[in-house]
């Protein structure tokens, strides 16, 4: 194939795409070229000069551009007469690649040497000894003894703290890039660069807060020393103490896959304790990446609130009782309630807690619900990304629509994954009522008025409205990710609806790289409505209950319903992590086990279904265990073993059919290679061993008639005065989340953002304090006026403490 | 801020370059931030960033790169000695350590009389010329070089062109 190019690297053949770089056609035959500012994700450099390399080249004429060949009719190589960077040099047919000799030896034991005149091998107290790439390479290259004077070391003060996250060390950076290059390109946070030249150059932030960045610990798994680490893990373990579980992250609905390194150590009173998350990879989810909300928002599973025993109410109090006693009680009200038997559950429950708990509360004869504000997975499952969907594949003739919805505080890696797709030509159209950092990326960006939302899709439908409408109809693939933002359950629904319309009428659904994606609330809110939950909307109870059984919610702490309203419809059971407002209002409590805990599965925004493992000593029991056992004490059998219920959902749920955890713990060998021994080469993230999740299909796949769903436009919304929009910030205040101290710092006091013009109007300055009032809300608050918000519009973040309206509205704001 | 004390400046700059490709004029507002505020404060690297829509750690990363520019205040005029590798082969780091201890200060330091700061510089293009070094003072940029291989630059020499700048009050 033309395409192709067959060379020869230390004796043995290979053939690679046209393009590849030596190092990687290197890579593929198990040939390590040691690298250290040379990263698979990122644009070669070429400044280290770790991976030196002796390079021959089939000779031409220069007249005819013929082939030169010996004696004996082969083609003739002549070497290159300096070495040369494996790192940036491309392959060519007939190309020999020698690292295997004296002279490549030599020069990389000198480069090595030379990084190690300003490095001060201080590997006992690295975090990253004993998965750095400069201690293995040391150990491979390095001189036996220092040729330098100690004391002519390069020194500076340690640990200088860029943000409260990340600590350099910046003796023992060793200038190559790689942080600021994944920052600048990948990310597009440009918050680090070097200061300062030679020996004295350092890595420097200067934005604010410093490292402003929300994928700053990313940089640690690829620095190749320990000059970046990370607060949350600083000298907390050593790598080989500790094991490894794989999990999923439960924070958002893009499922990045985890590894979580834990370990058993006295100091937790001899439990095993997660001391680090850990990207895993798979290039179809996260690639070798996470968000600092995945890294760092796991203390929930540790936090000391933890609930666990049950409690039960006795003189209005909540005391501690055995499970046997609890059980009992539970079972026997709700079994007692019947029909009038209210099931509500949160979006962040595995498909087995969710289709167990499904299970026992329609087998009594009640509703079971999903806990949500936003709507749509009706049309994920109809018109959902088709089975192969890959951001990472979509470059020109994709069009990605990005409608209301805030990628980067939502689902943090979507963004990354959307970004490079656009930049790789992919044509990136963003549609929201305000600017969000997804339009730095986008071809064409629609502003509308919120409550448009549902129009504006609509307004796509007509052939030539507008180029964005164009593009995505021309396209030969097209994803829409839609989000909720300014929306209630029916207005998301509405949109979501108005976007498989759109996908339905240009013929994008049913294959790979088309479809629709919601951007979840929860990490498994799409599998709740697999799992066969309906949402009720608006109201957290239906009318007539007589009991409830809520598990993973807190609608009273959302301020959803209140506590003597829930009380006075009948029985409460919470099942929780915490006692939050809600379980302080219940009859009876049960401690659930966190994620980390237990096994199950949760299906991201893309429908891949993920599993999870037990990672550390558990506390209370997994929600789909208590579900069991209220139903058996209840009359009712369902399975207790995680790998059972999945047989019983493959069985019941069509789309998950053939399912089975074996299935689900499937791999390929996946590219770049990472993790492994050879670290220097991808970083410090995860070989995923333990199962890429399986997609699964879309009804369309399935063959299910698809017809485009009634719809009309709503009318304009009336502009009245200030628009308040309740919006999503990724480092809230949520149940979960907000149990990890190290993350407090980023997580804002509750605010609401003004446009500079109606601040004005309003005599309101950045700071102040503010009295907002909207649809059944009144809070005080801070004002922001740092330009973010439109003329018209207030923002208002949910989960950071006061209530939001469910959709956008107006709303008064006063001084004080 | 400089857009308020500078803004014909700060204009006749930004014009010079096409709209989209106002990061350009990075170099040139960073000048002009220096010889407003005597040299480069945290502020003045946000206030360029500000003027042409770059962060400010990509601006500081510019004026930690170049010797052009100084973050600290500091003497009249710099001494800026090349102790790069090709003329730290020459000997530059015994010159720079000579040059300095005639003038009684230690490298980054400025003499008392507020006159000189010496510092020592990566590489400034004239390696051919080791040991070399530059004084940058209000009149701009001067290069003191060797004459050639064979007749290095002496400490006494390089005296003599600093005495000059002193008394003919160059650029003063
Ligand atoms: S901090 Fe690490 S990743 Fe960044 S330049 Fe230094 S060695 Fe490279
Ligand atoms: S992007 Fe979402 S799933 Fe991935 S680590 Fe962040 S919060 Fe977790
Ligand atoms: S120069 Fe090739 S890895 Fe750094
Ligand atoms: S090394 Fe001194 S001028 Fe180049």
């Amino acid at each position: 194939m033309a395409d192709n190019v067959t060379l020869t690297i230390d004796g043995a053949r290979v053939t690679v795409p046209k393009g590849t770089l030596i190092v990687d056609a290197a890579k593929r035959l198990g040939n390590d070229i040691p690298v250290f500012c040379y990263h698979p994700k990122l644009q070669p450099v070429g400044m280290c000069r770790m991976c030196l390399v002796e390079v021959g080249r089939v000779q031409r004429d220069r007249a005819s551009g013929q082939v030169i060949v010996d004696e004996n009719g082969q083609p003739r190589v002549v070497m290159a007469p300096k070495l040369e960077t494996a790192c940036t040099t491309p392959v060519e047919e007939g190309m020999v690649v020698i690292g295997a000799s004296g002279r490549v030896k030599e020069a990389r034991d000198d480069i090595l040497e030379f990084l190690l005149t300003s490095h001060p091998l201080d590997c006992p107290v690295c975090d990253k000894g004993g998965e750095c790439p400069l201690q293995n390479l040391t150990i491979a290259h390095g001189p036996g003894q220092s040729r330098f004077i100690f004391e002519e070391k390069f020194r500076l003060a340690k640990q200088l703290p860029l943000g409260e996250l990340i600590y350099l060390d910046r003796e023992r950076c060793i200038q190559c890039a790689r942080c600021i290059r994944f920052q600048n390109d990948i990310v597009d946070d440009r918050v680090l660069s070097f200061y300062e030249r030679g020996r004295h150059l350092e890595i420097i932030t200067c934005s604010e807060p410093g490292f402003d960045s929300k994928f700053s610990g990313n940089t640690t798994d690829i620095c190749p020393v320990g000059a970046l680490t990370t607060t949350d893990f600083r000298f907390e373990a050593r790598p080989w103490e500790m094991n490894m579980a794989a999990s999923i992250c439960p924070h958002c609905p893009v499922g990045c896959n985890l590894t979580l390194n834990t370990r058993r150590e006295a100091r937790s009173g001899g439990q095993m304790v997660i001391k680090r998350v850990m990207p895993r990879q798979n290039e179809q989810v996260n690639e070798i990446w996470v968000c600092d909300k995945g890294r760092f928002g796991h203390h929930y599973a540790s936090s000391s609130d933890r609930l666990t025993r049950p409690l039960v109410r006795r003189d209005g109090k909540l005391l501690e009782a055995a499970w046997e006693e609890a059980l009992e009680l539970a079972a026997g009200q709700l079994k007692a309630a019947g029909a009038g038997l209210a099931g509500l559950a949160g979006g962040r429950l595995s498909n087995e807690d969710l289709y167990n708990f499904r299970q026992v509360v329609t087998g009594l004869g009640g509703s079971a619900a999903l806990n949500t504000r936003m709507g749509g997975a009706e049309q994920t499952q109809q018109v959902g990304v088709g089975l192969g969907t890959n951001f990472a594949e979509m470059g020109p003739g994709t069009a990605i629509l990005v409608v209301a919805s805030d990628l980067e505080e939502e689902a943090p890696i979507w963004w990354l994954r959307v970004k490079q797709a656009a930049e790789r030509g992919a044509t990136l159209i963003v549609a929201n009522g305000r600017p969000t950092k997804t339009d730095r990326a986008a071809r064409y960006v629609i502003r509308y008025a919120y409550g448009q939302e549902v129009a504006t899709v609509l307004g796509m439908l007509v052939t030539g409205s507008s180029e964005a409408a164009e593009a995505l109809a021309r396209a030969e693939n097209s994803v829409i990710l839609f989000g909720r933002e300014g929306l209630d359950f029916a207005g998301s629904t509405a949109l979501a609806q108005a976007c498989a319309n759109l996908l339905i009428a240009t013929n994008h659904y049913g294959r790979p790289n088309n479809g629709l994606v919601g951007v979840w609330p929860d990490a498994n809110t799409q599998g709740a409505w697999d799992m066969g939950l309906p949402a009720r909307g608006q109201a957290v109870l239906p009318v007539g209950a007589t009991a409830s059984w809520i598990v993973a919610a807190d609608p009273v702490g959302d301020g959803e319903i209140s506590a003597e309203a829930l009380r006075a419809a009948g029985f409460v059971v919470v099942q929780e992590l915490f006692l939050t407002p809600t379980a302080q209002a219940a009859d009876v409590v049960l401690p659930a086990a966190s994620w980390v805990e237990r096994e199950g599965t949760f299906t991201n925004g893309e429908r891949r279904v993920q599993r999870f493992y037990p990672a550390i000593t558990m506390k209370g029991r997994p929600d789909f265990q208590i579900a069991a056992e209220i139903g058996a004490r209840a009359g009712l059998s369902v399975s207790s073993h995680a790998a059972q219920i999945m047989l019983a959902i493959a069985e019941n749920v069509p789309a998950y059919a053939g399912l089975t955890y074996q299935k689900l713990t499937e791999v390929v060998k996946q590219w770049p290679e990472v993790g492994g021994r050879d670290l220097y080469y991808g970083g410090a993230s995860y070989t995923n061993r333990q199962g890429l999740g399986v997609q699964v299909p879309s009804a369309a796949e399935r063959g299910a008639d698809i017809t485009a769903g009634k719809l009309a436009a709503p009318p304009p919304p009336a502009r009245n005065g200030l628009t308040l929009v309740p919006v999503t910030v990724l480092y809230d205040r949520s149940t979960t989340f907000v149990r990890s101290q190290v993350m407090h710092p980023y997580v804002p006091r509750p605010y609401v953002e003004l446009n500079t013009a109606d601040a004005a109007r309003l005599d309101i300055q950045d700071g102040d304090t503010v009295t907002v009032e909207a649809a059944g809300v009144r809070v005080t608050l801070t004002a922001r006026v740092d330009g973010r918000a439109p003329e018209g519009v207030a923002l208002m973040p949910a989960d950071l403490g006061p209530a939001v309206p469910a959709v956008a509205g107006p709303a008064t704001i006063q001084k004080g | 801020m400089l857009i308020d004390t500078h803004r014909e400046e700060v204009d006749r700059i930004l014009a010079k370059y096409p709209a989209d490709q106002k990061r350009s004029a990075a170099m040139p507002l960073l000048y002009l931030a220096q010889s407003a505020y005597g040299h480069i404060t945290p502020q003045a690297m946000e206030e360029v960033g500000g003027l042409i829509g770059v962060s400010s750690t990509d601006v500081a990363g510019l004026v930690g790169f170049y010797s052009l520019y100084y973050d600290r205040q500091a003497g009249k005029r710099r001494v800026q000695i090349c102790t790069d590798f090709p003329c730290a082969l020459r000997g530059a780091e015994t010159f720079a350590a000579a040059l300095c201890q005639k003038l009684g200060v230690r490298l980054g330091e400025t003499t008392p009389d507020g006159e000189w700061t010496v510092e020592a510089v990566m590489c400034l293009a004239a390696c051919d010329k080791a040991p070399m070094f530059q004084v940058q003072d209000a009149d701009g940029i001067h290069y003191h070089e060797s004459a050639g291989p064979d007749q290095p630059l002496t400490v006494d020499q390089a005296l003599d062109v600093l005495a000059n700048y002193t008394s003919a009050g160059k650029g003063g």
